[in-house]
């Protein structure tokens, strides 16, 4: 009886002993896999999970918020903090505030600083003894800044505050809380003046008694305040966020869990080779008395290993990995979704845990089907002399008849609706597709070998009629190689399909849509939300300069609906281009919609908006405004890509009856025909003197979103390329094995007169075979999951329609891309195979 | 935190110099009522004090305090909004639990903003959050915020407004600069309820009420002050307060108002009334602070002769960090004679620096 130890020494050990490169390679490639889910696990916590705290710096004890769209009237705080509660009431105005010289963006926080100070707040001694008072110093242009920021007190900090830069004197520095990305504290009426907020705050934070319960202190609140604010938990908009954010983040965990899958196919391929490779072994420890289960557990053990080592330096990678990731991801936040710095990226144990678990459970689950074939071996059967070639059983039509059952079910999954608004169904067609062409695979392999060997005879001679006969024979091996190629080529193709499709319709929607000749924003940093404003009077101005036919203005408000992020658009619905040309659900034109607009309480909504609420024309939407509840009528939908979270758009002049501040977030000018485009630009700039604007012509406004999405989907490309650096590692891997597996045959042919660039040529031309089969799967397997992709998980994900679109360049690119680096990786195999010894070859046998 | 902050810009203001933006109080003010008993801007340093000696119907006893402070930062402060800062709004607000043998004690600061505080003759109130005393017809509801406590009181006046001092002003010190208008209510008729500890307690008893606004500071050499409210049983009461010098000597500005049965005030000046601790200490834990709580009052033109204690020794409201705001304020009982007859009586005894200089002007 041999002992497991004694089995998994002699079945495991010592084979892999031999072989340092192929186990350092398929190591490698579980590694790599793991190292991609938790680097996109990591990087999502730290750039994903950070904004909340801009939002939650400094609200201590409070449990309840009251917000308002543009803003909470003063008088409510007055309201408030005159009840007859024991409540702490503390009025905030919360902000952004750029540094000019470095670009940095700050959050920027207005408190009462009168009537309460935030913890770690404190006053320069010389202060105390100055002759000015202590009111004034609190009140006057100081401010208290974050450790972050390097200030000391005493210092000059000049802020561009919308679109205006003012000097701040630093009274003081306040203790770093963990992960914000610095902080300028000043008194609210200096914020307020700052801001232009006019008897306005952003948010009333409200701290109350345990006793009663919170529901009962919000009906008694609620029961005093006006009906245009809104009283809510304190970190709803948090939550909020985060709850967005989710979708966005289950699409990337997805994605990065493809590399997985890749790196699943070689773990299988690994141990089904091994398996192959030891069956003399395999049968000598057998007769000696192993078990059939010791010789399961040992090939198990060997997957174990391979996931627990490829695991932990998966664990080092995915650290190292997140780093680039977080600056991705973090852009992609930020101009998506909401202001956030990244926050550190935390390798918890927990992380720890997941990446072992990942990589254990992939190998495993990877292994167990060929370790049970190892099981099975007879030791009669494998001590036969001469029985080293494969045997394969591979059932190409039964398993094409399973690929497509995978493949109706994937279709049926693809029409399922989202669950939680996370398209779950999606996902499992996704996978359902992959897994049905894995299983069509061997048909495909042996089809396309067999009718290809007589062109390749003519085409690349003697060699790549081996070459492809080999394959053919091989057919097991190859066709996992071959899946795992294609399932990364697949997502590669589908994602690339996808982002070139989505880019496509944005630049047609710009066009469609951007009419004016020059744009005007104020020169903060761009983000999701935040939406700084330029001075009124300044539109007035700038139209009426000589070379200007029409100015139309567009103010934002961030706004929260059902529980959900939204941005409120107010605009000018008269005027030559009144809200640009937009595409409606209707087909109607901006005209007729605009004319409607005006006619009342009515509003249009974006298709992202109304997929994520299930929105209709003719149905209506409630929103607290200034005093009163308004009542929104849709009267249409229109295509926008502008924001994930929705645009709800209403008239300027009606809009102003709710909402007092006539100040606006961005201005489109348009030029009078035969003006000259630079001369009026130049006219605007000395105009806006003293403001912080930037001007934009049509089309660097449009060069900048385009940039915007570029960097916006820069972190899609990154997995992919991860996902096709861990199958080109496993084909170099397999192909390795497969030189070693076929030095008899290798040997032989040199024996029998093969020069050695032959060798190499017939190596190469199979790498190259399995490299182009690879690429057909993967393209036809890319083309359907890039289908899925926009109609079914982007659609339900994030409510877009995208405009399906062959982006010919980028997939030949790629597919060139991967058909070389497939060629390169056999390129270490086929020097093994030349610098094979055919007389020691033979003389084995 | 909080109070340190408060305790630092009260210190500060005090050594502001006297901005030409204000008024002083000058003799031949014409008083008039109800609109004096809200706020005057002109003046830099504007106060209201409530305190009063009140018994719950199981004969549990109270004594509370409500002060209301207005300081004038920059009346001429050309920040727009609502938030600018003309003047800062202090309160302070105790509750002695005399039968209880406790002392509570809150403070809270703030501006005008946008009606967070205030004394408006509009509105008929003087509020500092929910903090507040209303007039509604001739009556004045106090109301009174914490998590701790809270107290609902109506205040009906016995007796006319006094005006004390001389000429409309209370001289505080040598000079035409160094005075106040100073205005009580003596005798405060008063009932309501005390919430304390989740407990409610239905309270009658009597008020005094101080009102009082200047500009000037504190005399260099004065540190502190004792001042006194007595309310007799014969329905008479007494204001009497002594000024004192770095030395421990006596300013002879130190002034009172006596006020008889019909509502009828006399002024007291410093040669015309006795008041001296007879010895008995407190020595306040959180200051350090060595108080007198037992006091004579001897007033021969009256022929009154007062002996002064205090039912609860701990009653010092102090403010975090500064011991110069730190103070001793609470309730007394009254024994004594008047003419030979045995004469009783409560009232709130208030020493200031004691803990270090006040820095708050003298009442």
């Amino acid at each position: 009886m041999m002992s497991r130890l004694r089995v998994f020494y002699r079945l495991i050990v010592r084979p892999l002993y031999r072989e340092p490169a192929r186990t350092l390679l398929t190591v490698l490639a579980v590694a790599l896999g793991v190292a991609v889910v938790l680097a996109i696990e990591l990087a999502g916590d730290a750039a994903a999970g950070s904004f909340r705290s801009s939002i939650e710096t400094l609200t201590g004890s409070a449990n309840l918020e009251v917000t308002a769209v543009g803003g909470v009237p003063d008088n409510v705080v007055a309201t408030l903090a005159t009840l007859p509660y024991p409540i702490k009431v503390e009025p905030r105005i919360d902000d952004f505030a750029t540094i000019p010289s470095t670009g940095q963006s700050i959050p920027l926080v207005g408190l009462d600083l009168i009537a309460d100070h935030p913890e770690g707040f404190s006053l320069p001694e010389e202060e105390r003894a100055g002759t000015s008072s202590l009111a004034q110093t609190l009140t006057a242009d100081n401010v208290w800044v974050s450790s972050r920021l390097g200030a000391k007190p005493g210092d000059t900090l000049r802020l561009l505050i919308n679109d205006e830069v003012h000097p701040y004197t630093v009274r003081g520095v306040l203790k770093d809380s963990g992960d914000t990305g610095g902080l300028v504290l000043m008194d609210i009426g200096t914020a307020q003046r700052a801001l232009n907020r006019a008897n306005r705050v952003d948010r009333i934070l409200i701290t109350v008694s345990a006793t009663p319960s919170l529901e009962q202190w919000e009906q008694r609140l609620r029961s005093v305040l006006p009906a245009g604010v809104e009283l809510r938990r304190q970190g709803s908009e948090s939550s909020e966020n985060r709850k967005m954010l989710s979708a966005f983040r289950w699409n990337l965990r997805i994605l990065s869990y493809v590399a997985l899958v890749v790196g699943a196919f070689l773990i299988f391929n690994t141990i089904s080779v091994s398996v192959v490779r030891r069956r003399p072994e395999i049968g000598i420890a057998r007769a000696l008395g192993a078990s059939r289960t010791a010789v399961l557990s040992a090939f198990l053990g060997e997957a174990a290993c391979f996931g627990a080592v490829g695991g932990l330096i998966g664990i080092f990678l995915g650290r190292l990995l997140a780093i680039g990731a977080v600056r991705l991801l973090g852009a992609t936040v930020d101009n998506l979704y909401v202001s956030s710095t990244p926050a550190p990226i935390q390798l918890t144990p927990l992380v720890i845990l997941l990446g072992l678990a990942i990589g254990v459970a992939v190998s495993l689950a990877s292994a167990a089907s060929p370790a049970r074939e190892a099981s099975l071996v007879s030791p009669v059967e494998a001590m036969a002399r001469g029985e080293r070639e494969y045997t394969t059983r591979v059932h190409k039509i039964r398993d094409l008849w399973i690929g497509f059952a995978l493949a109706i079910a994937g279709a049926a999954a693809s029409f399922a609706a989202a669950i939680a608004g996370k398209p779950f169904f999606g996902y499992a067609a996704a996978l359902l597709f992959i897994a049905a062409s894995a299983f069509s695979i061997p048909a495909l392999v042996s089809g396309l070998t067999k009718i290809s060997s007589g062109m390749l005879l003519r085409i690349g001679g003697v060699e790549a009629m081996l070459a492809s006969r080999s394959l053919a024979s091989s057919l097991r091996r190859t066709s996992v190689l071959v899946g795992a190629l294609a399932t990364a080529i697949a997502m590669t193709t589908s994602v690339g399909i996808m982002v070139g499709s989505f880019r496509q319709t944005v630049q047609v929607w710009m066009n469609n849509q951007l009419k004016a000749d020059l744009f005007v924003a104020p020169a903060t940093n761009p983000s999701a939300d935040r939406h700084p404003t330029i001075d009124v009077s300044l539109s007035e101005k700038l139209a009426a300069l000589p070379g200007v036919a029409g100015v139309d203005r567009f103010r934002e408000y961030e706004v929260s609906y059902q529980g959900l992020p939204a941005i409120l658009g107010v605009g000018d619905t008269l005027g030559p281009h009144p809200l640009g040309k937009v595409e409606f659900f209707s087909g109607r034109s901006t005209e007729q919609v605009n004319h409607e607009l005006r006619d009342g309480d009515n509003v249009i909504i974006s298709e992202p908006l109304a997929n994520k609420h299930h929105l209709r024309t003719g149905e209506s939407i409630v929103l607290p405004l200034g005093d009163a509840q308004v009542r929104f009528r849709i009267i249409d939908i229109f295509y926008d890509y502008g924001t994930e979270k929705g645009f709800m758009i209403i008239d300027r002049t009606r809009a102003l009856r709710y909402l007092h501040d006539p100040a606006v977030s961005n201005l489109a000018i348009y030029v009078a025909p035969g003006a000259d485009v630079e001369k009026v630009r130049k006219e605007l700039e000395s105009v806006a003197a003293g403001h912080n604007l930037v001007i934009y012509t049509n089309r660097s406004l449009r060069a900048q979103a385009i940039q915007i999405f570029d960097r916006t989907f820069a972190i899609t490309y990154a997995l992919e390329v991860v996902a096709v650096i861990v199958a080109v590692i496993g084909i170099a891997g397999a192909m390795l094995a497969l030189v070693i597996d076929r030095r008899r045959e290798l040997g032989l042919l040199r024996f029998l007169g093969a020069a050695v660039s032959q060798i190499r040529k017939l190596i190469l031309v199979e790498a190259g075979l399995i490299g182009l089969l690879a690429n057909i799967a993967g393209l036809a397997l890319g083309i359907v999951l890039s289908l899925l992709l926009i109609f079914v998980i982007n659609k339900q994900s994030f409510g877009w329609t995208i405009r399906f679109h062959w982006p010919i360049a980028v997939l030949l690119g790629a597919l060139t891309l991967v058909y070389v680096a497939t060629v390169l990786a056999g390129f270490y195999p086929a020097r093994v195979a030349t610098s094979l010894n055919p007389i020691e070859v033979v003389h084995e046998e | 935190m909080r109070s340190k902050a408060i305790a630092v810009l009260l210190l500060l203001m005090s050594t502001l110099p006297m901005p030409a933006q204000y008024q002083q109080a000058m003799s031949g003010y014409r008083y008039e009522f109800p609109r004096d008993h809200f706020d005057h801007p002109d003046y830099r340093t504007e106060w209201w004090y409530y305190t009063g000696n009140l018994k719950a119907a199981d004969g549990h006893r109270f004594g509370f305090e409500l002060t209301f402070f207005r300081q004038g930062v920059d009346r001429s402060s050309q920040q727009a909004g609502d938030w600018a800062v003309r003047d800062v709004y202090l309160a302070h607000l105790a509750l002695s639990d005399i039968d209880g043998g406790h002392f509570y004690h809150t403070e809270r600061l703030n501006r005008a903003g946008p009606g967070l505080a205030g004394a408006s003759p509009e509105q008929q109130r003087v509020w500092n959050g929910n903090w507040r005393v209303q007039w509604i017809g001739g009556h004045q509801q106090l109301q009174a915020i914490t998590a701790d406590y809270t107290l609902h009181l109506t205040m009906t006046s016995r007796k006319p407004p006094v005006i004390h001092g001389r000429n409309g002003i209370s001289q505080k010190g040598a000079g035409e600069d160094n005075a106040s208008h100073y205005i009580s209510f003596t005798r405060l008729l008063t009932s309501g309820e005390i919430e304390l500890n989740g407990k409610t307690y239905t309270v009658e008893g009597t008020s005094w009420m101080d009102h009082e606004f200047f500009s000037s500071g504190l005399d260099h050499d004065e540190v502190g002050w004792d001042w006194l409210s007595l309310q007799l049983a014969d329905n008479t009461e007494l204001m009497l307060y002594r000024l004192r010098h770095k030395d421990g000597s006596v300013d002879p500005y130190s002034s009172g108002t006596y006020v008889d049965a019909n509502g009828k005030s006399t002024f007291l000046g410093a040669r015309d009334f006795s008041m001296a601790p007879t010895g008995e200490t407190y020595a306040s834990p959180a200051m350090k602070a060595i108080y007198p709580i037992a006091w004579k009052v001897a007033i021969p033109s009256l022929r009154l002769e007062l002996q002064l204690k205090t039912p609860l020794a701990s009653q010092e409201l102090t403010s975090g960090a500064s011991a110069g705001l730190s103070y001793w304020e609470g309730a007394i009982d009254i024994n004594g004679t008047r003419g030979g007859t045995a004469i009783t009586g409560v009232g709130y005894l208030e020493m200031t620096g004691y803990a270090q200089p006040m820095t708050l002007e003298p009442k």
